[in-house]
């Protein structure tokens, strides 16, 4: 054992793991620190000398970022929460049919849904864009819902498919015979054996809902109900012109990217399970 | 011999009534997911590659114009300095494979604190990527950002980098914001997969004298082989999809400098309404990104069964 005190390898290896453990670290809290402060700052504080505290801070981006964007941020809840309900509504019946019955075309009609993760998403834009215009979906909340089953539910019907699978065989039968029927085992025994996995899967079909820009841009106009992603686009990429005020614009992002961490700290547990492969 | 025949025909239909009504609950099962995914995928993914071959402003009807937009396509000199920033850009991936393992492993290494590290990593993950493109343009901005203004102010740099004007640079950008903001899920998967690695693996290879790189490469490596494998060929498709901190950072530009494929598609559909041009780009992305695949899973396949 004192031969590991002199190992020359051990500890380069053990500096080295602190070393990128730490530089990872401190890169990210770094950054997310420098937003939070500059959200404080006054438009006039942006020009002169960098400084990370601010010298009069207030509260001006954060009121008037919140009022521009309390509509949108309404939106977006609305698109997570529905695309959220539809995507379980429509793989947790799939996922256990292909975890735990046999039937003829299982393996095809699986591999069908999966091979659609590997599908470039932005190729559908501009035919849906096509089709929405023409079902009177374009520029509505439930358009954006259907559309993002596409994202969604091939992920979704593998995580879950795994979770019904890894349940013991004969589960639901010994259930029918203390009484459930095929339906209400499913439903007290099943389902709540793979809460892990529904979790894991509502937070990521709600990240979706919330988190894209290419379909919520795509799909909707000034006119009609926009997320709240697209907004912080429209402020610099969209090139409006004026003059950005940084400070507000960092406390947009703020804003917009606290609940989904929120949930993600939430849902942790239960996602690192979800992405054994 | 007609009889025989019909024998035939009642025997093949009562077969598939009887797989029918056998499985019509399993059926009725995954039909949701199978519509969905025929109507809103398979659908409009035909409906746009018929629309590649044909003149279609948006909103308006198509002319068909035969192979037309790809022959402008090919003939077009920004079209090839696309495909030139997309292979660049493609190099994300692998950054991020590079990121993702190194990180994985050195997690493994520690005791304490893993729940509040791995917090920290996945931030630039859950964060819409918009966001963090966002947050990146402004630290990176050339006159009144904090990077430059640090770097000149501390004199490690003369003057101001516009990166921006610079299309090599800003190719460099977005290659860096990319790879930020999306390793964490590569570390998920691999790091998922390599608590799942029985211990016992690891004392045998102790019991048999091996170093720490033998281990590594007849033991970690082996055993993490499928999760490289998911998470890479998810990544390549996903990466080259991914426009929204593009054109925040930079809007394609300098000229199309930094328009990838899928840039360069989105500039066709919005800014010129050009949707079957778009399409156009579109089908040529999606055979770059299937080549990618293939010669990506061909190659992992060979190396990895090659030397055992």
């Amino acid at each position: 054992m004192s031969t590991d005190d002199f190992d020359v390898t051990a500890v380069t290896l053990k500096a080295t793991t602190y070393g990128v453990i730490s530089f990872l670290v401190l890169f990210n809290l770094v950054v997310l620190a420098f937003i939070f402060s500059v959200s404080f700052m006054p438009p006039s504080e942006f020009f002169g000398a960098p400084h990370i505290i601010p010298q009069n801070p207030t509260l001006e981006a954060w009121t008037s970022g919140f009022q521009e964007l309390r509509d949108n941020l309404v939106n977006s809840f609305l698109i997570g929460l529905g695309t959220t309900i539809v995507a379980l509504a429509i793989s947790i019946p799939g996922a256990y049919a292909f975890a735990r019955k046999e039937f003829y075309g299982k393996r095809a009609g699986f591999y069908a849904i999966i091979s659609a993760m590997m599908f470039p998403y932005i190729l559908l834009v501009i035919p849906i864009m096509d089709l929405w215009n023409d079902l009177g979906l374009y520029n509505t909340i439930p358009g954006m819902i259907i559309a993002y089953q596409v994202f969604v539910t091939p992920f979704a019907i593998w995580i879950l498919r795994d979770f019904f699978a890894k349940l013991p065989t004969d589960i639901e039968e010994a259930a029918q015979v203390y009484g459930c029927t095929q339906f209400t085992a499913f439903l007290r025994v099943i389902l709540p054996l793979a809460t892990p996995g529904i979790v894991a899967v509502g937070f990521l079909a709600f990240l979706t809902g919330w988190n894209d820009f290419l379909f919520a841009n795509l799909l909707t106009t000034g006119t009609g109900p926009v997320p709240a992603v697209p907004v912080l686009y429209g402020t610099i990429g969209g090139g409006s012109g004026e003059r950005v005020y940084w400070g507000k614009l960092m406390a947009e992002t703020l804003i917009i990217g606290t609940p989904p961490t929120i949930l993600y700290l939430v849902a942790r547990n239960y996602l690192e399970n979800a992405f054994t492969v | 011999m007609s009889t025989q025949n019909r024998f035939d025909l009642e025997d093949w239909a009562s077969s598939y009534r009887d797989t029918l009504s056998e499985n019509w609950f399993a059926y009725l099962l995954i039909l949701p997911v199978l519509a969905f995914l025929v109507l809103l995928m398979w659908l409009p993914f035909a409906q746009g590659f018929y629309m590649s071959f044909n003149d279609w402003p948006f909103g308006g009807d198509p002319t068909w114009v035969g192979l037309e937009n790809y022959l402008f396509l090919f003939g077009w000199e920004p079209f090839f300095t696309s495909l030139r920033a997309t292979l660049v850009f493609s190099l994300t991936t692998v950054l991020q494979l590079g990121v993702a393992l190194v990180a994985a492993l050195a997690v493994r290494e520690i005791r304490r604190g893993k729940s509040f590290i791995t917090g920290v990593f996945l931030i630039s993950y859950t964060v819409p990527p918009l966001v963090t493109g966002t947050i990146w343009a402004y630290l990176l901005q050339p006159d009144l950002g904090p990077l430059f203004g640090y770097l000149s102010q501390w004199g490690l740099l003369e003057e101001t980098i516009y990166w921006g004007s610079d299309g090599a640079a800003s190719l460099g950008v977005i290659l860096f914001v990319t790879t930020w903001t999306f390793w964490p899920f590569m570390f998920l998967i691999i790091s998922a997969s390599l608590e799942s690695i029985p211990e016992e693996l690891y004392e045998s290879a102790r019991m048999y004298g091996a170093g720490r790189v033998q281990t590594f490469l007849r033991v970690t490596l082996p055993q993490l082989k499928s999760a490289i494998l998911v998470a890479l060929s998810i990544r390549i498709i996903w990466n080259m999809t991914k426009i929204s901190q593009v054109l925040q950072l930079t809007n394609g530009g300098p000229g199309y400098d930094t328009s990838i494929l899928a840039v360069l598609l989105y500039r066709f559909a919005y800014g010129q309404g050009r949707m079957g041009v778009a399409y156009a780009v579109g089908v040529i992305l999606l055979i770059m990104t299937i080549g990618f695949v293939f010669v990506f899973i061909r190659e992992f396949e060979r190396t990895s069964e090659g030397p055992q």
